[in-house]
């Protein structure tokens, strides 16, 4: 017996149960770096895609509703995930993280035959494990009457209903956008905090925060160039640390800035083909009207972790 | 006045007290809008069900540098969550119920023992307003279903009708970092695989496990599913991965989507 049977159930069962689960590993482990989605996942897939098992859908009912009188069936509820480590950079990894889930998402989608996943969640697994991050994103792949599977399936990171709208007004969205950047400022003439003066704007800062902000939203604007026309329904999470430095050494500053968005695509100066009527809620406080849920989960606080 | 008060409401309200109700008294804990959207639906709610299970969760420890599943909690959590929901639908059928709705599946910690965990199914036990049995689960027992009152009466007008809540469990162990420690001096930012690894096979097998409830069931799809995470009493890298949604039919008649109305856009000008 070897050291590595010590590990193994002895009865035969659990013996073979291990061993399905190693196999299953080994898959996982081969599919992701290859790129190919992996092969027991694939097979459920195919199986909910031929109606030999139970379709799953994230959506509500009431989603269900408006998905099914357009035209929208739902297939599977699909997930991907990325967990990167932050060797170089914590900021920039948002970027690499979410769009390798991304990209997973997109090939699970393909595996299923639809043409969109819709109701797109960003979340993060609540386990903190030293520079690194989970990026995970959940949504139902669907399939739209009467049109083929695409070799590219739109994602939309927004609710169902939402989606619905857009397509009504002609827009389609079609994936996620990130903007993240972060830079240094080492302060060397000490005038940052301006603590020695009464009311006055710390023009050091403001510039230094202007910099950071505008480079995450030009990177933005890069990153949905290649899929589509414009981006709605932001996400903004940004910090700024001071750091001190040895003697005789300048103080620095950590200015970072994230933001993530949906990526649309549709004609300029389109109509919205329904009428809106105002209401006013009588109710006091919270209405339900006005209340939101939070689609996402990823970036709720602005605490992070790592060092840029 | 244009809304007539319907007799019984008027008798009750000049102090009058039907014959009908003194025979029994409906349980629920629905709110006001849930209860009369249940009744738009054609339901009447008659009682409040609930199971509940306290449980004695085993000890399982994954080996430190290993992704696995930890079968035994897995078991447990599943376990536990069955026995609870059986009670639950055991109370539903003992009133005459047709189905149950708006479940809440929680779990609450024990503060003076680690291992104890208490499992607690609670929903409101409906009956058709005509009687129509159609609604029943495939067994013939009431229907379950976590969805609230409210989407009750969107999945109905959907042309679907709830059958069964199902869940896929997974208890999973995380591999350590030790054997990665390497890569923590390269200075880029590179893909933990093994961790990535870890969070797909536990998220496939309890959709996996889900998704084969439902085919048991022999339902048609399941809707409103989530997927969430939690590390409850164990160490933080033993998480439980839990999948659940409500499985759901076709109506008798199905609706045809181009009978489906379509909502009434409004804008609230309150702010």
């Amino acid at each position: 017996m070897g050291l590595f049977d010590l590990f193994r159930g002895t009865d035969p069962a659990s013996r073979d149960l291990q061993e399905a689960s190693l196999r299953r590993r080994a898959d996982i482990a081969g599919s992701l770096a290859q790129g190919r989605v992996p092969a027991a996942t694939a097979a459920r897939l195919q199986a909910t895609r031929d109606g030999r098992l139970p379709w799953t859908a994230t959506l509500t009912p009431a989603e269900l509703l408006i998905a099914r009188s357009h035209g929208l069936r739902p297939i599977a509820a699909v997930s991907a995930n990325c967990w990167l480590h932050y060797g170089h950079s914590w900021t920039e990894g948002h970027q690499q993280g979410w769009h390798l889930a991304l990209q997973r998402l997109r090939d699970e989608a393909r595996a299923a035959g639809a043409n969109a996943v819709l109701d797109v969640k960003m979340r993060t697994i609540p386990l903190a494990v030293e520079n690194s991050m989970d990026f995970t994103l959940v949504g139902t792949a669907v399939r739209v009457d009467g049109l083929p599977p695409s070799a590219e399936p739109v994602v939309a990171t927004v609710p169902a209903l939402e989606f619905v709208r857009l397509l009504e007004a002609n827009v389609v969205p079609v994936g996620l956008a990130v903007g993240a950047r972060y830079e240094w400022l080492a302060d060397w003439y000490g005038d940052a905090r301006q603590a020695w003066r009464g009311n006055t704007e710390s023009r050091t800062l403001s510039q230094f925060w202007d910099r950071v902000r505008r480079a995450a939203h030009a990177e933005l604007r890069r990153n949905a160039r290649d899929q589509g026309n414009g981006v709605l329904a932001h996400l903004d999470w940004s910090q700024m640390f001071e750091v001190e430095s040895g003697e005789g050494q300048p103080t620095r500053y950590l200015g970072r800035h994230i933001v993530v968005a949906s990526i649309v695509d549709g004609r300029p100066g389109g109509w919205v083909p329904y009428e809106i009527g105002m209401a006013l809620d009588m109710r006091a406080g919270e209405t339900p009207l006005t209340g939101r849920v939070r689609h996402h989960q990823s970036y709720a606080s602005n605490e992070g972790e790592g060092a840029i | 006045m244009t809304n007539e008060i319907p007799p019984h409401a008027r008798d009750r309200l000049r102090g009058l007290r039907s014959s009908a109700h003194s025979t029994g008294v409906f349980t629920s804990d629905f709110s006001v809008n849930e209860f009369l959207l249940v009744r738009k639906a054609g339901f009447e709610p008659i009682g409040l069900c609930v199971g509940s299970c306290v449980y004695h969760v085993g000890v399982q420890y994954g080996s430190w540098s290993r992704n696995q599943e930890l079968d035994v909690l897995s078991k447990a959590m599943y376990h536990a969550r069955e026995l609870a929901m059986a009670r639950m639908r055991a109370e539903a059928t003992a009133m005459g119920a047709d189905g149950i709705v708006g479940v809440k599946l929680t779990i609450k910690r024990l503060e003076w023992d680690q291992q104890l965990l208490e499992f607690i199914a609670i929903g409101t036990g409906v009956v058709h307003g005509d009687g129509h049995r159609g609604f029943r689960a495939h067994d013939g027992g009431p229907f379950t279903s976590d969805l609230s009152g409210q989407d009750f009466w969107s999945l109905l007008h959907a042309g679907y009708r709830p059958v069964e809540m199902v869940m896929g469990v997974c208890v999973y162990h995380v591999a350590h970092r030790g054997a990665l420690a390497g890569l923590m001096t390269t200075g880029r930012n590179v893909e933990l695989e093994n961790f990535t690894g870890a969070l797909y096979e536990a998220r496939e097998i309890a959709i996996e496990r889900m998704q084969q409830e439902a085919a048991t069931a022999r339902a048609e799809g399941v809707v409103g599913v989530e997927i969430s995470e939690d590390s409850h009493v164990w160490q933080t890298h033993v998480i439980e991965f839990f999948a659940i949604g409500t499985a759901v039919l076709p109506l008798d008649q199905e609706i045809a989507p181009e009978r489906i109305a379509d909502p009434i856009m409004v804008l609230s000008v309150n702010d």
